[in-house]
C-alpha cells in the first residue's frame, strides 16, 4: 500500500510554508509540493516593508530566511508539480507531472493565484481538440497537425514529444526566454486570439496568422484549482473557504492568494497557520471517531 | 456488474445493442489521470447494476476511439438505446460519474 501522509500541502510560498511549519509543530506527517526556490513571487520582490521582522529586506533575503526556517525544522520540499488531486473515500490521491502518485488524508491548497484567463474557444473545444495533457493525448494526433501553446520553457519537451507522432507541430511560446525545440517543430511568436472550429478544432487564430490545426495543447504553469480537484467550489475566481479555511470538500483546505485578495505575504502566512490547525483538528476528530 | 473490455469487434454488440445504459471509460496505460479515474469507475461498476460499464483501451482499440471522435482521455461516454447521450472529458469525482450516468 502507498504511504498515507496526514497532510499534503500544494505550494511552497508563504501560505504553504506556514502551513508546513504549523503542521510539523503538531507532529503531523506532511508532504510539501512546490519549487526549490520557494516562490517566484518572493524572489522577484525588491524591498519588503510590510512583513513583520523583515524590514527593508529584499525578496531574496526573505526567501533565504524562509529556507533557513524550514531547513532547521527538517521540512523538505518535494519539487514536483501536482497535476491532479482526487477525493477518494476517506483520503486524497495526488498525481504529479512526472507520473508519481501519493496519498494523503487531507490536502491544503496553497498554490497562489492560478486563474489564467481562458482562451476564447478553450472551454467549448475541450475534448474536441483542446487538451491539457500531451502525454495523454499525443496518440490521437498521429499524422495530424498539433499546436502547443507553452506558458513555460519546460513545455518545450512536450512539443518535441509530439513530433514523434504528429505530422506537424507548431509551438507558440507565451514567455520571452529563448526557445530550444527540435527542428521538426515550427516556432511561431505571436499573440493567441481564439480557437475556432465546428464539431472539432480546425484553426487557431493569432494576431498575424491563422493556423490550420487539428488540436491545441494548452500547457500552463499552474493548473486552475477547480481542474486540479474535481468538485471544488469556486467563487469570484478564487477557492471558496470559510474562516477556518475549509473548502466545500471534506478534508480539503486552502490558504494564500488562491482564496482571494488582498495578495499579501502576511495574509498568506496567517491563513496557512489557520489551514494547518484546521487540518489538524479534522484529522484528530476523525481519529477519535474511528477509535 | 462485471466490466467488459470493448474494441471495434464487440462495440456493436456490447454497447449499441445493450438493453441497459452503458458507461464507457476510454483510457490508456500511460495516461496518469486515466489511472486515477479507472479505480473510481471500477467502484461505480461494482456498486451499481442498473447500467453496464465498459472500458476501451485507446492504445489497443485506436480505431474505435477514432470512430467515437475521442481526442482527449480520460473520456467517459454514456450510451442509451444505441446512442451517445453524454460525454465528459478529464478527471471527475465519483459523485460526478454517477450524475453523468443517471442524467
Ligand atoms: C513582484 C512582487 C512583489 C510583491 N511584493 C509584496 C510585498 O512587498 N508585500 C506583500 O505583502 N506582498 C507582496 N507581493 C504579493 C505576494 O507575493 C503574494 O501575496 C504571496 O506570495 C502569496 O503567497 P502564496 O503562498 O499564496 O502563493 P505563492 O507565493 O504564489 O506560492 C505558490 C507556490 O505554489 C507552487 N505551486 C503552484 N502550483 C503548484 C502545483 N500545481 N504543484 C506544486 N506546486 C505548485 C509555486 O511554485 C509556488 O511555490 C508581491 C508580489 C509580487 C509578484
Amino acid at each position: 500500500m502507498e504511504k498515507r501522509y496526514d497532510i499534503a500541502i500544494i505550494g511552497s510560498g508563504p501560505a504553504g510554508l506556514s502551513t508546513a511549519i504549523n503542521a510539523k509543530v503538531r507532529k503531523k506527517e506532511i508532504i510539501l509540493f512546490g519549487s526549490e526556490d520557494i516562490s517566484s513571487k518572493i524572489a522577484k520582490a525588491h524591498g519588503i516593508n510590510n512583513y513583520l521582522g523583515m524590514y527593508g529586506k529584499s525578496g531574496e533575503e526573505m526567501a533565504s530566511a524562509f529556507r533557513h526556517h524550514i531547513d532547521e525544522m527538517e521540512i523538505r520540499i518535494t519539487p514536483e508539480k501536482v497535476t491532479n488531486i482526487m477525493p477518494v473515500d476517506d483520503y486524497y490521491a495526488i498525481l504529479t507531472k512526472n507520473g508519481m502518485y501519493y496519498e494523503a488524508a487531507s490536502v491544503i491548497l496553497a498554490s497562489g493565484i492560478s486563474f489564467g484567463k481562458a482562451i476564447p474557444g478553450e472551454k467549448e473545444f475541450l475534448g474536441k481538440g483542446v487538451s491539457y495533457c500531451a502525454t495523454c493525448d499525443a496518440m490521437f494526433y498521429r499524422g495530424k497537425v498539433a499546436t502547443v501553446i507553452g506558458y513555460n520553457k519546460s513545455e518545450e519537451e512536450e512539443a518535441d514529444f509530439l513530433t514523434q507522432v504528429a505530422e506537424k507541430v507548431y509551438y507558440i511560446p507565451m514567455y520571452t526566454d529563448e526557445v530550444n525545440v527540435n527542428e521538426k517543430v515550427e516556432v511561431i511568436q505571436d499573440k493567441v486570439l481564439e480557437i475556432r472550429g465546428d464539431q472539432k478544432v480546425t484553426e487557431l487564430v493569432l494576431r498575424n496568422h491563422v493556423l490550420t490545426t487539428d488540436g491545441v495543447f494548452i500547457l500552463r504553469e499552474s493548473v486552475a484549482a477547480d481542474s486540479l480537484i474535481p468538485g471544488l467550489e469556486i467563487e469570484d475566481n478564487h477557492v471558496k473557504v470559510d474562516r477556518l479555511m475549509k473548502t466545500n470538500l471534506n478534508g480539503c483546505f486552502a490558504a494564500g492568494d488562491i482564496v482571494g485578495k488582498p495578495y499579501q505575504y502576511s495574509k498568506a502566512a496567517g491563513e496557512g497557520n489557520i489551514a494547518a490547525l484546521s487540518a489538524v483538528s479534522y484529522l484528530d476528530a476523525r481519529r477519535r471517531a474511528v477509535v | 456488474m462485471k466490466i467488459v473490455n470493448v474494441d471495434n469487434k464487440n462495440f456493436e454488440q456490447e454497447v449499441l445493442q445493450s438493453t441497459v445504459p452503458v458507461l464507457m471509460d476510454v483510457w490508456a496505460p500511460w495516461c496518469g489521470p486515466c489511472r486515477m479515474l479507472g479505480p473510481l469507475v471500477d467502484q461505480v461498476a461494482e456498486e451499481n447494476d442498473n447500467f453496464k460499464v465498459v472500458k476501451v483501451n485507446a492504445d489497443e482499440a485506436g480505431d474505435l476511439a477514432q470512430k467515437l471522435n475521442v481526442v482527449s482521455i480520460p473520456a467517459l461516454i454514456c450510451f442509451k438505446s444505441g446512442a451517445e447521450t453524454k460525454r465528459s472529458i478529464g478527471l471527475i469525482s465519483k459523485a460526478e460519474i454517477l450524475k453523468l450516468v443517471e442524467a
